[in-house]
């Protein structure tokens, strides 16, 4: 982790705090963990609480509340039914007891003595921080021994007179108090064993939390406990059984060890003992504070606490692991050294936890034995043995499990040097269960479970949680099926504070949440194979334990080379449905849920049936790669061509599995004509070619047409070609390609590359005697040149090799198109770009793992947007790996370097570069136009921020769709496609002649119109798009248009805002109309005043348009 | 807002057309297109003729001019129109488009005697030009909004007479209307026209094996014809007495192509020397380290400024709510 301090050497000069730094060692070799010790620190400074000032008055206030209960009467032993009622009666309140509640025959006694008071927690060692989600100053109340007796750890006799003595503490402080704050009762961290008084001061709530340098929303908690080590700790002990039953129960059952209860029995008396420990390990060690609040932070943004639905390890357990790890042990050695720095010791407490999973492996800190082995299965451990207590124990096992992931993920992030090590561990949220998990789960547990024999204290919840979780966990996680999911997690519903004169208010909706994480490879799995059938007697019982868990499902299957075993046969497809179909099955088993449909409700699926693709349709792919494959072939066996081809390369989406919609493979009765693949093909090095760039291309045509003529004589009346011309301008570019179209359907379109063109351009550009216009335009031209025939090229290839690698890759590339799409942005992105974002997502999935499912790659990939900087931040995606630090900072300084070249962002705006396009503008600058242009990408921020809002307010319940629908009041001009005519006009014929008048009466005969049985030519390109390429370009100043993919009929556009007024001049940037300035002859005057004349432009857009245009729809005319 | 209008902004005349509304835009609107004599930069022998137009719809053809000066003052007085990107076009098909672009400038310098010939060859080359030209995609193109043009009328008079009868129109309110009787003598927009545009992009092959062919020979020849000039040129002194350098050896012009990996072949071979010597003495060595070391101190250095830079900025230090 940390190298090894460096050797010292003697300098002549005085060392200043930089030199520091680099000697220190810790920080020399990599830039990016100097950074992050620097950010680090940065992140302490502003997240700390200036005490003095937040929390001011809090002494004062924990005075008087000391005075008061100091104050309350003592009183001897009493029956503790009448005194509750009494007390109740009197007091108008309720005493908080744990269910089940005191026996009315109970003969309990209770009583109440002066206790010793102690405040401890993050208020006295100011670790509190500013974004934390509410800011307690816990006072602990130690309760005076003689009011206990040894026998009262039994039978929650303890907690009863606890709740009691709580009650009377209550009853007096509401007296005074009650005028200048709101009393209620809690539970500590979610424990139902262990009511607290809650005091929030009706002073500091008037406060604005936003505002953070004034005095902070605080409340104060009132926890009582038992005095340190009254209760004897080895009959704490895990495997203890502290809950008996009574009467003939009893008789029939061996007692079951109360691991939960006997714990919370012993943390109880434990706060003094921690207390005295926190503040001698902030004596010993400097960084432990600072140590402690990054721990709270990072806790805080995975949504971990010490509360029992919040994963119950929170920064009081944090901060004991660590003090224990700084500890010496019996030998005077002590795993972490004093003398670390924060960073250092999160860094180590972050290994810690990542390297043992809690729940799988006990971990023992300090000396001393514990005596874990009675204990059966008492969850997660974390034993300090010298205090005896398991400081894990408010943990559950899948709380560990997730606790063991974020820290692996973490590592993960800190041990790359490459990449921003900071925000992922820090700022970034990432407790959202959509983000984190790929199928998530709500599930009803009240009207079907009821679990007699268990004695989990912390109710029913938990209790039918811990069980469904063993099930599903057997059934997805276990190596034994071959892990299908990686994690489980299950979230409980959590009891907020409830008024003094009230029962605990638990949410009346009793359902808990389950998250799963895939293995995606595992999970798409449909016929799993259980042990082998065989004769011998593990086999026999192993074979019995299988059916035991799977019941019916489980069949006999014989496979390849005769072996015979236990199978299961699943009838989904994807993913997705295989997880929900095996939940289904095994809770309903094992749970006996009666009606599983209705009890659980999954979520998480609603992203993928939004595309016209499923996740599994990897096979269209296939076929068309196959298909392309059979297109190369031909090509390189044409015999007579001049040069011979060195490579065949598909720079188009459907040959890298990343198209919206599948590739057209098209049945002959299509509506349309067929749409081609794109593909480049490049020759041996040959001199043949001419020396100027006009002839290069015509030389490209009449290559063209021999290879088109060349495949129609071979194949005969297979594959029909068709040259096509490019839409451009200027004779020195690419003039046409060749469409080559298949009997069977597929379509290719092919380009012809010549090195030599490049030369040239590059000598064009050099060439300091030629006049500036023509070396921008061979500049721009070189650009076009390389994206089309080396970037393109290389894209296709490294995307259709992460498609494989990642299966989730394609489905989330395809979504996220969607998105863009929906939103009418595509018409301003690359698909290149976008891909390039998703594989950014995947690559460096920090604080996550890659996703493995469409919707989670989805969600952070519009968490990337949202967050992105693209004002300063560069978007680097390692395609290859190995991409170096000096690489990286060479992409930022040229980032840094475009920005100071034009700052205004005119023709740079997003810059995406990669290792094998280190220059970050081939997909984002086209013909010299930024694609997106600054507005634009505004735009995407915005729109992906309010996603992000949008899934964050809504959680597991998001409705999908509501993150694809446009706002449409947005635009000032909605110009509305006619979808009929645009279908019309998808088909077109050789034989029609161009200039004919439209639809000319076709013989209502099909034997006697001409074009029955004639093939349609292929689309040069979508005529929607073609319409909306003229528009863009006669009206790029004035309007700027949006619109989403070759279906969408609806475009957006809105004024310019910078041109609606000006003086008329010669060169007019659009249609302006006079103004007459009679209303205000001060201004201007002398000059004469145009402003945008938009009545007439979009008449212009109407006659342009024609029947195509259905209807135009202005704001404000 | 039509009867606002000033008749004149600038020097200016403003001709306010009216464009009748359409089923998708249901909506009358008023075009003003800007009219003055044309006085380009560079004068041209037909410039007391012409009118200079800016601000021209952008789905103006030379009909719809037409029509519109007829409206104006009668059929007869117009000859033709030239629009903004076709006078673009033709300058920069003259400059760099069928020319091999080495010998541009060669050609440029030849002096006068060339130019003669040049002029005599001027009508039949154009003919070559265009036939050697690729067939257009569209059946018509479309303006740029706002984009001008220059209109050739018959005679200085006709000039005169527009610009009165567009004084007149502002007090008469009757303005010309956009496209009348015009629309059925022009190929027509919408889907037509996206059609016919899919249509043209796939042209006869035999078409563009033509033009294709007219133009390698065509660039043939003038292939040989700069060699020719080329080669007369390394010998020939001009006016002052200077003989031009040429590349090339002593019989022919040598190849861009070769000199340049010529030249790249001599860098490599310095490269090569000069990483040999590399590392190859201790005070290089030392150089070196302390290079490091000084890189070393200035990363940090812009490690603290970009976290400066953050902080300035704010916001990305607090973690997320």
């Amino acid at each position: 982790m940390e190298t090894a301090p460096m050797k010292r050497r003697k300098l002549g000069h005085e060392d200043d705090g930089a030199e520091k730094i680099l000697k220190s060692g810790a920080s020399t070799r990599f830039s990016r963990s100097r950074a992050f010790i620097l950010e680090a620190d940065e992140l302490l400074q502003e997240v700390q609480l200036d005490h003095t000032v937040a929390l001011d008055g809090v002494d004062g206030l924990l005075h008087r509340i000391k005075g008061l209960i100091e104050a309350i009467e003592p009183h001897a032993p009493l029956p503790i039914v009448e005194t509750t009622t009494m007390l109740e009666k009197k007091s108008l309140l309720k005493v908080p007891f744990p269910e089940p509640r005191p026996a009315e025959t109970s003969n309990l006694k209770v009583s109440f003595a002066k206790p010793q008071f102690n405040v401890v927690g993050s208020y006295v060692s100011k670790t509190m921080v500013k974004t934390q989600k509410d800011h307690t100053v816990d006072m602990v109340i130690v309760m005076p021994a003689e009011i206990f007796q040894e026998k009262d750890l039994l039978n929650l006799r303890y907690f009863y007179k606890r709740a009691y003595y709580l009650a009377v503490v209550a009853a007096a402080l509401q007296k005074d108090l009650s005028s200048e704050a709101q009393l209620s009762y809690d539970y500590l961290n979610g424990n139902p064993l262990c009511p607290v008084l809650s005091i929030h001061p009706t002073a500091s709530q008037k406060k604005d939390n936003n505002e953070i340098t004034g005095p902070l929303d605080y409340r104060i908690q009132i926890i009582p406990c038992s005095p340190d080590g009254f209760f004897s700790k080895t009959k704490l002990n895990l495997g203890a059984a502290l809950i008996r039953k009574t009467g003939e129960e009893a008789a029939d059952s061996s007692p079951q060890p109360t691991p939960f209860y006997n714990s919370t029995l012993a943390a109880e008396g434990c706060f003094l003992s921690y207390l005295r420990l926190l503040r001698k390990t902030e004596k010993k060690c400097a960084a432990f504070r600072s140590a402690c609040m990054m721990g709270r932070i990072w806790l805080q943004q995975r949504g971990f606490s010490g509360d029992l639905p919040d994963g119950g390890f929170g920064h009081f357990e944090w901060a004991l692991t660590l003090a224990l790890l700084l500890q010496a042990d019996s030998n005077g050695n002590a795993t972490l050294s004093a003398s670390l720095s924060s960073t250092q010791l999160f860094k180590a407490t972050i290994q810690f936890l990542s390297a043992t999973n809690l729940s799988e492996k006990p971990y023992i800190l300090g000396a001393g034995k514990a005596d874990l082995e009675s204990a059966g299965d008492p969850g997660p451990v974390l034993y300090d043995a010298s205090r005896q207590l398991n400081i894990a124990f408010k943990m559950s096992p899948w709380s560990a499990s997730l606790l063991h992931q974020h820290a692996k993920w973490t590592r993960g992030v800190l041990s790359n040097n490459a990449v921003d090590q900071f925000s992922p561990t820090f700022i970034l949220k990432a407790d959202l269960a959509l983000h984190n998990y790929d199928l998530v789960a709500r599930l009803n547990y009240d009207t079907t479970f009821d679990d007699a024999t268990s004695v989990d204290s912390r109710g029913k919840a938990w209790q039918f949680s811990t069980k469904a979780y063993r099930v599903l966990n057997r059934a997805l996680v276990d190596s034994e099926l071959g892990e299908r999911a990686r994690l489980i997690n299950i979230k409980v519903p959590a009891c907020p504070a409830w008024p003094l004169s009230a029962r605990p208010s638990w949410p009346p909706n009793s359902t808990v949440e389950i998250g799963v994480l895939f293995d995606v490879v595992n999970m798409s799995r449909a016929v799993d194979r259980g042990p082998s059938a065989g004769p011998t007697a593990e086999e026999k019982e192993e074979c019995q334990r299988f059916r035991q868990f799977w019941g019916e499902k489980a069949e006999l299957r014989r496979f390849e080379r005769d072996s015979i075993r236990e199978t299961l046969i699943w009838n989904s497809t994807t993913p997705f449905d295989l997880c929900e179909e095996i939940m289904r099955y095994v809770l309903g088993l094992h749970l006996r849920i009666g009606h599983v449909d209705k009890e659980l409700t999954v979520y998480g699926n609603g992203f993928s049936a939004l595309l016209p693709l499923k996740p599994d349709d990897g096979a269209v792919f296939i076929a068309a790669k196959k298909a392309f494959g059979t297109f190369e072939r031909d090509i390189r066996d044409l015999e007579d061509l001049p040069l011979h081809v060195k490579q065949l390369a598909p720079i188009c989406t459907e040959l890298r599995h990343t198209s919206v919609k599948p590739p057209s493979i098209r049945p002959s009765k299509s509506k349309s004509g067929p749409r081609p693949m794109e593909a480049v093909i490049s020759f041996e090095a040959s001199g043949k070619w001419p020396e100027n760039l006009v002839a290069i291309q015509r030389t490209k045509v009449a290559f063209l047409l021999m290879i088109g003529s060349l495949l129609e004589k071979k194949t005969a009346g297979a594959i029909k070609t068709y040259l096509g011309l490019e839409d451009t301008k200027c004779e020195t570019e690419n003039a046409a390609f060749l469409d080559v179209v298949y009997e069977s359907g597929t379509s290719f379109r092919l380009r012809i590359h010549s090195d030599l063109e490049e030369t040239l351009l590059e000598r064009q550009i050099k060439d300091k005697t030629l006049e500036q216009h023509v070396r921008t335009k061979a500049t721009s031209s070189l650009a076009t040149f390389k994206r089309l025939y080396t970037n393109l090229p290389l894209h296709n290839q490294s995307v259709s090799t992460f498609a494989t690698r990642f299966p989730a890759f394609s489905s989330a590339v395809r979504l996220v198109k969607h998105w863009f799409n929906a939103h009418k942005l595509w018409c301003h992105f690359t698909e290149e770009f976008i891909e390039l974002v998703v594989l950014h997502v995947f690559l460096t999935p920090y604080p996550w793992d890659p996703p493995s499912s469409a919707s989670t790659g989805f969600l952070r990939a519009l968490l990337f947007l949202a967050r992105w900087d693209w004002r300063s931040e560069p978007l680097i995606v390692d395609i290859g790996g190995e991409m170096s630090a000096a690489e990286r900072v060479a992409i930022e300084t040229r980032l840094e370097a475009w920005r100071k070249l034009d700052p205004n962002m005119n023709h740079t705006v997003l810059f995406a570069a990669t290792s094998q396009e280190p220059n970050g503008v081939a997909h984002t600058v086209l013909d010299g136009q930024a694609k997106p242009s600054k507005v634009v990408a505004a735009r995407m921020t915005a729109l992906a921020k309010s996603a992000c809002w949008l899934v964050r307010e809504e959680g597991v319940g998001l409705n999908a769709r509501r993150l694809f629908v446009p706002s449409l009041k947005d635009y000032d001009v909605l110009i509305h496609l006619s979808s009929m005519v645009t279908k019309r006009a998808l088909r077109t014929y050789s034989t029609d002649e161009p200039e004919e008048a439209s639809n000319k009466t076709r013989s209502q005969y099909k034997n006697l119109d001409e074009r029955t049985g004639q093939e349609p030519l292929p689309l040069a390109q979508h005529p929607a798009e073609a319409l909306f390429k003229q528009l863009n370009a006669a009206y790029s100043g004035p309007l700027l248009f949006f619109r989403g993919a070759a279906e969408d009929t609806i475009i957006g556009a809105i004024w310019n805002p910078q041109l609606l007024r000006r003086s008329f001049r010669l060169n007019l940037p659009t249609s302006y109309k006079p103004v007459t300035q009679k209303s205000d002859p001060d201004e201007d005057e002398g000059e004469d005043l145009v402003a945008v004349n938009r009545e007439a432009i979009l008449a212009e857009v109407a006659r342009v348009g024609g029947d195509f245009i259905e209807r135009i729809d202005a704001k404000g005319l | 807002m039509p009867s606002a209008c000033p008749p004149t902004i600038g020097d200016f005349s403003v001709l306010p057309v009216s464009i009748p509304p359409l089923p998708s835009f249901p909506r009358s609107a008023v075009h003003y297109v800007y009219v003055r004599r044309n006085a380009p930069k560079v004068p041209t022998a037909d410039d007391s003729r012409s009118l200079f137009l800016t601000n021209v719809p952008v789905d103006s053809t030379e009909l719809h001019l037409r029509g519109l000066f007829a409206a104006l003052v009668g059929s007869g007085r117009f000859e033709s129109a030239a629009f903004e990107e076709e006078r673009k076009e033709s300058y920069q098909a003259s400059t760099t488009d069928l020319q091999p672009a080495s010998l541009v400038r060669q050609l440029a310098h030849s002096g006068n005697k060339k130019r003669k010939r040049e002029e005599d060859n001027a009508a039949e080359r154009a003919e070559e030009e265009e036939a050697a030209r690729l067939p257009s995609t569209w059946t018509r193109p479309l303006r740029r909004s706002g984009s001008t043009a220059v209109v050739q009328l018959a005679d200085e008079k006709s000039v005169e007479q527009v610009l009165k009868a567009i004084a007149k129109i502002h007090k008469s309110k009757k303005y010309p209307t956009w496209g009348e009787n015009v629309a059925d003598r022009v190929p027509a927009l919408g889907s037509v026209w996206l059609k016919a545009h899919n249509r043209l992009s796939y042209p006869d092959k035999e078409v563009v094996q033509a033009a294709v062919d007219a133009f390698s020979a065509l660039f043939a020849k003038k292939e040989q014809e700069a060699a020719e000039m080329a080669k007369k040129l390394r010998g020939e002194a001009d006016e002052d007495g200077f003989v031009t350098v040429t590349r090339g050896g002593r019989n022919a012009p040598a190849s861009r192509n070769e000199a340049e990996e010529a030249k790249q072949k001599m860098l490599d071979r310095a490269e090569k020397r000069k990483s040999e010597l590399t590392d190859f003495y201790r005070f290089q060595l030392r150089e070196r380290q302390k290079e490091e070391q000084a890189d070393l101190l200035k990363r940090f250095d812009d490690d603290r400024k970009k976290v400066w830079a953050m902080r300035e900025k704010r916001g990305k230090f607090v973690p997320e709510a």
